[in-house]
């Protein structure tokens, strides 16, 4: 059983997950950390610089943007739209990409010759092209960001997934569940998918730090939330005018879009590295 | 002189708290020309003599003591660069798998030039000597040969290839490391008959390593046994192989059926070898523990090395006491029944190979129109080469590949492509036993849920006890402890992993056992006691079993009847006695021919003739 949290015992993974942990949780009391209301804004305090220059104000800890918005607490809400759409979107690419990717690598033969080509055609599109294309079909808003997301992004799981399937597809203890009476689908659920689930587990925590990514572009231009929510990728977009007298105001939502996807990616890599089999078994052997 | 002298060398597992020795204080001499062989099971140590002289140890070993004197100079003290100069050179080596020895991304030619560029035989004309040393290991059109990629070839001819590089530099040492070991009984003869020689032209000492005592008897001037890590008996081959000094020799023999002479029991080494940490807390004899004539002595003092006869020497305080060991009478023949379990008529499979939209398509045919009877309780072994449609014919009777034509009846029921309810009473009917308990057993299962894998079919059937109970069974049936139930697969040995695979297929009681090469790749004593198991299992509970197998003597050991299989055709079938005895068909004597009898061969006088 003590094999079985090796996992925790890497620093990559304690990393990514002390962030990501930090981050859920600023998500989930975001009402209770944020100093102020991240919609209110004070004519006042209009580009109100950060505590550590002068001029600063504690009221508002990280300053406050040109229409005098506190930039915290609009840091602190935006985790919440960031943290919905890595959840959601990359949850739905997985459910997506994994379930063709183990049709394709199980059955082979025309079924997988099939979704090979529609991947291969899928990814000869550039994302985010494609994603912008299917938001300006699907109109703006929080699920059709992470509808994009799933749609452009499923083929990432399906391809790496697919040969790792092939792989363990050939196995005899997969044509011995067959000859012992088990079906199709229970063969896969019980035989491939405890097999493949540690990439798939990698694959997206890695996935969500491409959607907070995605997001943020899409809410950049505009696509994403209404103005009304705060979003990290609008924070960047109403920064710009005010780059050069109030740069932190850009800077900030950048820095939590780099932690936020370096935390994603550091956890899966760390998970990569310990609960890939093929790693596993060469230090075994 | 001596052209390599070992003396008192020891390689050892050195960590910070301890070291454990994997090999101690070895001493041997080999002479030009001459051929030693160490044999030993799996862990006795026997690869670390090669891996010691190519400092390919693995990591955390260590020679902690002794000499390695290659014509008088020390190879572990040795400055690398004269080592370097030395390997590929002087001392050339033959790997075990010919196929992962070869870059698969280049051709043969390549390869071969490199090599010769590396013991200065390259630049122009590197053509012709590559093809005069290819054609000198007797292989045909050696210049076109030179153009083809490693997969292109059979494994015979990668290791032919492989033969002509280590002696293109007309080496003093050779070092085989179980050279035949992934090939066929056939081309294994080959082999050993080709290192032979080559051996004799260049005047060549060989170290051949190999599990198979026969074989070394056959071809060795003198073999070393090794037993976990130390010499358990020096001497020369055919003394060692007729009248062993050491019990431990004498186990390995009775351990292993023969092909020819009359029917015995095998002798069954209890437990396994001890491992590295075992050895290091014994007070005696490393073999004391599963010798059949230890005592107290053998057990409280380690035995040293002592002659028994001019260059014969035995770690034993009972040398020459090995007459007492006497193998078990033979297992008596099974009462078979008459009832047709499975019955095979005109069965065939091809393989479409060459397909082209016009003009039709050529077809390999696999197997060619199968026609046989399985009985009730009959083991049915079936022999080969690789290639002669032995897997083919396991995977078509489970249903893994469709007949092209033909019937195939299981009790009397039709089986092929059929409906939904015929599989399932065909799966309860019929197991197949896989060849590899490795890539058979899924990892992430413990081996409680293996065994009882059946019973999860179609929802769970029995309540949480009676699953225990089965379990439990299952488990006591094929000769494994209760606590395995609660393991894993990697935490277990082969032969372990092996029961564990075989007891899966009797979950449900199955009438026929499919079994493909189960007992291959075992060490001789683990596959004593497998065989052993199917018989009392045969027994208890009744079933027949297919035995596929190119061990030839093993099939004569288990199986009542036989089919030989050649080209995908069955050449010849009937009793195993009848047919290993007299056997008509001249495939099947070349087969038999082929199997080492422990019988030193005249090599020169035959390959002159």
């Amino acid at each position: 059983m003590a094999q079985r949290f090796n996992w925790l015992r890497s620093g990559r993974v304690i990393t990514g997950l002390v962030i990501v942990t930090g981050l859920i949780l600023c998500a989930i009391f975001a009402p209770l950390l944020a100093p102020n209301d991240p919609t209110e804004q004070d004519i006042l305090a209009i580009l109100v610089p950060p505590v550590w220059l002068p001029g600063g104000d504690w009221a508002f800890p990280f300053g406050t943007d040109s229409l005098g918005r506190c930039v915290l607490s609009r840091l602190i809400f935006g985790s919440r739209i960031a943290l919905t759409v890595a959840v959601f979107g990359a949850l739905g690419a997985m459910v997506l990409g994994s379930i063709l990717a183990h049709i394709a690598g199980y059955f082979g033969g025309w079924v997988d010759w099939v979704i090979g080509r529609v991947v291969e055609i899928w990814l000869s599109f550039p994302p985010v092209i494609l994603s912008l294309i299917l938001m300006v079909g699907l109109g703006a808003g929080l699920q059709n960001v992470i509808l994009a997301i799933i749609l452009v992004d499923w083929t990432r799981f399906c391809r790496v997934l697919r040969s790792d399937v092939m792989v363990v597809a050939q196995r005899d203890y997969v044509a011995a569940a067959r000859l012992l009476g088990f079906s199709h689908w229970r063969t896969i659920t019980r035989e491939i998918l405890p097999a493949t689930l540690p990439l798939l587990i990698t694959l997206m925590s890695l996935e969500m730090g491409v959607a907070v990514v995605v997001e943020a572009i899409l809410s950049f231009v505009g696509m994403s939330v209404g103005a009304e929510v705060p979003a990290w990728g609008q924070m960047i977009a109403d920064a710009r005018a005010d780059i050069y007298s109030a740069p932190w105001v850009l800077v900030l939502p950048i820095l939590a879009i780099f932690v936020t996807v370096f935390g994603f990616n550091i956890l899966g890599d760390g998970l990569r590295r310990t609960l890939d089999t093929r790693l596993t078994q060469t230090e075994r052997a | 002189m001596a052209l390599l002298d070992v003396k008192q060398l020891t390689v050892s597992l050195t960590s910070k708290t301890s070291t454990l020795d994997a090999v101690s204080e070895l001493t041997f001499q080999l002479q030009p020309g001459k051929t030693v062989g160490l044999v030993g099971e799996s862990g006795a140590g026997k690869s670390m003599i090669g891996r010691t002289i190519a400092q390919l140890l693995p990591p955390g070993f260590a020679v902690t003591g002794g000499e390695l004197l290659f014509d008088g100079e020390d190879l572990v003290s040795m400055a690398p660069e004269r080592r370097r100069a030395l390997l590929g050179r002087d001392i050339a080596f033959i790997p075990q798998e010919p196929l992962s020895a070869l870059n698969p991304v280049l051709t043969i030619g390549q390869q071969f030039r490199e090599h010769l560029e590396h013991i200065g035989k390259g630049g122009a004309g590197w053509k012709d000597r590559a093809a005069a040393e290819l054609e000198a290991v007797h292989l045909n059109e050696p210049r076109a040969l030179l153009n083809r990629y490693p997969h292109q070839l059979s494994g015979g001819m990668c290791q032919r290839v492989l033969i002509a590089m280590a002696f293109a530099s007309r080496p003093r040492l050779l070092i085989a490391d179980e050279p035949t070991t992934a090939l066929d009984v056939s081309v294994q003869a080959r082999i050993v008959r080709l290192i032979g020689e080559m051996q004799k032209r260049d005047g060549t000492a060989v170290i051949f390593i190999t599990h198979d005592l026969r074989l070394a008897a056959e071809i060795c001037d003198d073999v070393i046994v090794l037993y976990a890590g130390r010499q358990a008996e020096y001497g020369p081959a055919e003394v060692l192989f007729r009248a062993p000094a050491h019990p431990y020799t004498r186990c390995l023999e009775l351990a292993v059926p023969d092909v020819t002479g009359d029917p015995r029991g095998l002798y069954l080494l209890p437990e396994r070898m001890p491992g590295l940490k075992a050895i290091a807390e014994l007070k005696g004899c490393r073999f004391a523990t599963r010798c059949p004539l230890a005592d107290d002595t053998c057990h409280m003092q380690e035995p040293d090395l002592a002659e028994v006869a001019p260059g014969h020497v035995s770690a034993c305080w009972k040398s020459f006491a090995t007459e007492g060991i006497t193998p078990p009478p033979a297992p008596a023949a099974a009462a078979r029944g008459s009832e047709k379990i499975l019955e095979a008529r005109g069965l065939s499979k091809s393989f479409v190979t060459n397909w082209r939209l016009f003009g039709g398509a050529s077809h390999f045919h696999a197997l060619k129109a199968a026609d046989f009877i399985v009985r009730d309780a009959e083991f049915v072994g079936v022999v080969g080469e690789s290639g002669s449609g032995k897997s083919t014919l396991a995977r078509t009777l489970i249903g893994l590949e469709t007949p092209t034509s033909g019937t195939l009846q299981l009790l009397g029921r039709d089986i092929i492509g059929t409906d939904g309810g015929t599989r399932d009473w065909r799966q309860k009917q019929m197991q197949i036993v896989f060849q590899d308990p490795q890539s058979a057993l899924n990892p992430r299962r413990k081996v409680g849920s293996i065994v009882a894998q059946a019973l999860e079919v179609g929802g769970p059937s029995l309540s949480a006890e009676a699953l225990e109970v089965r379990i439990r069974d299952l488990l006591s049936d094929t000769g494994l402890s209760q606590e395995m139930a609660a393991r894993y697969p990697s935490q277990l040995s082969g032969g372990q992993k092996q029961r564990v695979n075989i007891a899966r297929a009797l979950c449900r009681l199955p009438r026929l056992l499919i079994a493909d090469e189960i007992a291959s790749g075992l060490d001789v004593s683990v596959q004593a006691q497998l065989l052993n198991l199917l018989l009392r299992l045969r027994e208890e509970l009744g079933f027949s079993m297919l035995f596929i197998s190119h061990d030839l003597a093993v099939v004569r050991y288990l199986c009542d009847r036989v089919l030989v299989m050649s080209k995908g055709e069955i050449v010849e079938h009937g009793e195993t006695e009848v047919v290993f005895s007299d056997p008509q068909h001249p495939y099947t004597r070349s087969l038999l021919a082929a199997v080492p009898k422990g019988v030193r061969v005249p090599q020169v006088e035959e390959l002159s003739a």
